[in-house]
């Protein structure tokens, strides 16, 4: 039973009492925003339109201004009229958003601190937007007939952020370096006979001891380092600091903060080139990719980095509805392929290979991993975007086709049980090795592959079991990717994935045929351009015709950009990350 | 003569009780010296038993280095020898405190536990000492008056928020009130080194990892105190005249704070293991995040390092989780005959 509340009459005084205080606090409290708004006004003109909006924004302006953020108030308002806190100041600060964690504060121990820091310790060439490799602090370079002699002329206006000259010692001795101090360098160690340097062409001279015809592209990678800083350091690798970096870009690293999670670069003010916009160029890491889009979305960075990747395409539509965005699109040089076994059967069949390439549905796969950001490749393997493209057949999906080529092969189902048998009269069950990154890929194959009567089992594992299975050929077909760096690497146009003389994480190392290590090798012993562009396709006519690798998808690297900004400039290996970018940003 | 016999008997009681709590001592601490040994056995043992090679990731995916170099790097981080001889070099460097060298952060391990160790401690610290404070409390009043709206209210709250995946919640709170609201950054421990950036930059991390960790406590004490208050001594405290305030928080929260008590002493363990998704979505540089990288990228000397930590922290929370039963309740206190 219950009982109707009724007030008496010291009751009823003291809830009248009470709803009085509370009608003058709740007064206070919405005179309080008011006042705080009208004040706004009168200080700026951004803040006109935070008022204009209902009493919730009235109410958010106030707790903002209450904790103190009124200048990220202005900030955030100007962002999303435009984003003028990084363009409309005389001191230009740019932001970039990336997912590619600094988890150590080591120039030359941390992988993607040392991508970073080419800002402010530019390697001694670079790649154009075209794919050619050029000089960046080499002004120029000579390789002798031999390829074993290697000459690089370095330009006369560098100059270290200490006010030191960049000098052919500093080059011979970075390189030296890398040989001696990093791993991964360490071919430099084992193939440099001698090094000299002239003072009077301010040239750096490498001799090897064989030819070696990628050293351009090779040292398109290493950082030049101040030799008089670096050289009473006795483990680069081990050393950590949280900077300033003496560099000679135009760039120098100012400051690597892990807790606050960004690398701070500030103009060097010794760089006599042309001069960067931005004061300061500001990197600022994510763990997690939603995270970096969602603080992009919110203007927090006018644009997006991440290494040998695209900015992620379920993203793009709702970065493009801010208004404040625009987005370069270009076709990686890197991508997404099919690796069969090529030392197991019967993936060592050429006409088994090529009933797979016609059994896979191309369009689809597009659609789905890419949202379209993408196109059906061709059966060269190597993309558009590489230098010495060749334009092959395109790929088809064709599962009639596939299973005729499987019959003619000597591929039946004489059991009549809807898969095929192999030449051991067995049924055929593909045993298919996916990481998780393809999880979705591996299905969508699973069903191509039973609509041509291939049985298939999906073997789902982490990247290190996938390693070890893919070094032991445990596999029949895997997924797998190349990186810009892995296309260019080995003897180019992605022959480092296939070449079984060589080993490394990612590399398949199981093609054998000496028809294909023959054009690697030519391609290994030449540096004249015209040489190169014959073998590159001849390569490219190789893989079609054999498919050591049958691509999926050559995805679009897309880059979203603050529309504020203009000049950004991008190049196969690096992306929009690169010095002609810095230089030529600039307010629109 | 019957006082003496008295007497005698008082020592003899007083003997075997001292006794007894010296048996218990020396088994506990047998116990836990056993316990450390094997822990320090699996922390060599379990990064081993990863697939994977640690030197193959250094050097990275699409980096040719030949099998020589290879080889050279592997001594160098001392891979190549029989394991048993690199478990009596690790044993080795352990009497000595060397906790060894990360492979990837290229810096002595017991350094990089260190600053993780501290900022780690301030973030998910502090949000468990406010989840355990905020959780014990409300769960109490909610246990002692289940009843009334506001506690079903919250109750229901709760629920839901410990059925909440960490990461979702995370990601959740980033979107509303960093991203829509814009009160909050979105990475971070700092701007700035300032406390009052700190603060800023930890308000949303620990508010999630506080509202997870009570709301688990919060099941928990309101559970416990529901049963509590419905034994005799409580209806007892009742009929003494006692306010409910007073049953509650001086007689009932008491013996049901047990469960609480042991929940704190894994939490412990949690403290220096981090939060790995709050971690990843607020980019914060914690423990987490560093057992995680050194899992991927096989960095023994570093999950050895802080499985160690972790195992030792874990195992000085039991023994204190032990103390502090005894003073909760006093039948732990008594040895058993």
């Amino acid at each position: 039973m219950k009982h109707r509340k009724s007030f008496t009459g010291p009751e009823l005084k003291k809830e009248l009492k009470r709803c009085f205080i509370y009608s003058v606090l709740l007064i206070i409290f919405c005179s309080n925003i008011c006042l705080a708004e009208a004040v706004g006004t009168e200080d700026s003109d951004e803040n006109l339109k935070a008022s204009n909006g209902g009493f919730f924004d009235r109410i958010i302006a106030y707790i903002k201004g209450l904790l103190g953020l009124e200048e990220k108030v202005q900030s955030s308002e100007a962002e999303t009229a435009g984003m003028q806190q990084s363009a409309g100041t005389e001191e230009t600060v740019l932001k970039i958003a990336t997912p590619n964690v600094i988890k150590s504060e080591s120039m030359m121990g941390d992988y993607y601190m040392g991508i970073f820091s080419h800002l402010s310790n530019p390697p001694l060439m670079k790649m154009d937007s075209e794919g050619h490799l050029v000089g960046q602090l080499a002004e120029s370079y000579d390789v002798s007939e031999n390829n074993t002699c290697w000459t690089f002329y370095i330009k006369d206006d560098l100059y270290w952020s200490d006010g030191e000259k960049v000098t052919p010692e500093d080059v011979e001795f970075s390189i030296r370096y890398y040989g001696e101090k990093s791993p991964s360098a360490g071919w430099i160690n084992e193939t440099l006979e001698s090094s000299s340097v002239s003072g009077d062409n301010n040239s750096v001279t490498f001799k090897f001891n064989k030819p070696y015809t990628r050293i351009n592209l090779e040292f398109a990678t290493y950082m030049i380092m101040p030799k008089h800083i670096w050289g009473s350091i006795e483990k680069p690798l081990e050393y950590t600091s949280k900077g300033p970096y003496v560099g000679c870009g135009p760039y120098y690293l100012k400051l690597v903060d892990l807790n606050a999670g960004k690398l701070v670069y500030e103009k060097n003010p010794y760089w006599k080139g042309k001069s960067p916009e931005p004061k300061t160029v500001e990197i600022h890491f994510y763990s997690s990719v939603d995270v970096a889009t969602l603080a992009l979305e919110n203007g927090e960075a006018d644009t997006y980095y991440k290494y040998a990747s695209s900015y992620p395409y379920t993203g793009i539509e709702q970065l493009e509805k801010t208004g404040n965005f625009d987005f370069i699109e270009k076709t990686d040089i890197g991508l997404i392929f099919l690796a069969p076994n090529l030392k197991k059967a019967p993936l060592t069949d050429k006409e088994f290979r090529e009933a797979l390439a016609y059994a896979i549905n191309y369009e689809e796969l597009v659609n789905l991993e890419t949202l379209g950001y993408g196109r059906v490749p061709n059966r060269g393997f190597v993309p558009p975007t590489m230098e010495n493209f060749k334009e092959t057949e395109k790929l088809e999906y064709n599962p009639e086709k596939a299973r005729e080529i499987l019959e003619k092969a000597g591929y039946s189902d004489s059991n009549g049980n809807g898969i095929l048998e192999g030449k051991d009269r067995k049924d055929i069950k593909l045993k298919i090795l996916i990481r998780p990154d393809y999880a979705r890929t591996g299905e969508l194959l699973e069903e191509y592959l039973e609509q041509v009567g291939l049985d298939s089992e999906l073997r789902s594992v982490d990247a290190d079991t996938w390693y070890t299975l893919k070094d032991n050929y445990e596999y029949d077909l895997t997924v797998t990717r190349t990186t810009p760096w892995g296309m260019l690497m080995h003897a180019s146009w992605g022959s480092g994935y296939f070449d079984s003389r060589r080993t490394g994480q990612g590399v398949m190392h199981n093609l054998d045929d000496p028809e294909f290590l023959q054009l690697c090798d030519d391609i290994l012993a030449t540096t004249d351009p015209e040489e190169l562009e014959g073998y590159s396709s001849e390569l490219q006519d190789y893989y079609a015709e054999n498919l050591p690798g049958i691509p999926l998808y050559w995805n679009k690297v897309v880059t979203p950009y603050n529309r504020q900004f203009e000049g950004w400039y991008t190049d196969p290996l690096k992306g929009i990350y690169n010095i002609e970018t810095f230089l030529n940003i600039h307010k629109v | 003569m019957r006082r003496c016999e008295a007497g005698e008997a008082f020592e003899n009681n007083t003997l075997k009780t001292l006794s007894g709590t010296m048996r218990e001592a020396v088994k506990k601490t047998f116990r836990y010296a056993a316990s450390f040994l094997l822990i320090v056995t699996l922390n060599f043992a379990i990064p081993r038993l990863m697939p994977g090679d640690p030197v193959k990731n250094l050097i990275g995916e699409d980096v040719y280095v030949s099998e020589a170099a290879m080889e050279q790097l592997r001594a160098e981080m001392g891979l190549n020898r029989p394991l048993y001889e690199q478990f009596t070099a690790y044993i080795g460097d352990l009497l000595r405190f060397d906790l060894g060298y990360s492979y990837h952060l290229h810096s002595p391990v017991a350094e990089v536990l260190r600053d993780r160790i501290a900022w780690t401690l301030l973030f998910v610290g502090v949000s468990v000492l406010l989840g355990a404070v905020l959780g014990t409390l409300l769960g109490a009043y909610a246990g002692w008056k289940p009843e009334t709206k506001a506690n079903r209210l919250i109750c229901c709250g709760f629920i839901a928020l410990s059925c909440t995946p960490p990461y979702f919640l995370a990601l959740l709170c980033l979107d509303f009130f960093a991203f829509e609201l814009g009160l909050f950054p979105f990475k971070g421990y700092y701007d700035v080194p300032t406390p009052g950036s700190v603060i800023h930059h930890m308000f949303l991390p620990v508010t999630v990892m506080a509202l997870f960790s009570a709301s688990r406590n919060f099941l928990i004490m309101r559970g416990s105190v529901i049963q509590e208050k419905g034994h005799l001594y409580a209806i007892y405290a009742r009929a003494k005249g006692l306010y409910d305030i007073s049953i509650l928080f001086r007689h009932v929260i008491k013996n049901a704070s047990l469960p609480i008590i042991t929940l704190l002493a894994l939490d412990f363990g949690f403290l220096f293991s981090g939060a790995l998704f709050t971690e990843i979505i607020f980019s914060l540089n914690g423990m987490g995040t560093l057992i995680y990288d050194a899992i991927i990228g096989k960095d023994y000397p570093v999950l050895q390092g802080s499985f160690l930590v972790i195992a030792l922290a874990v195992l000085l929370a039991n023994m204190l989780a032990d103390l502090l039963y005894a003073v909760a309740d006093p039948r732990v206190r008594r040895p058993t005959s």
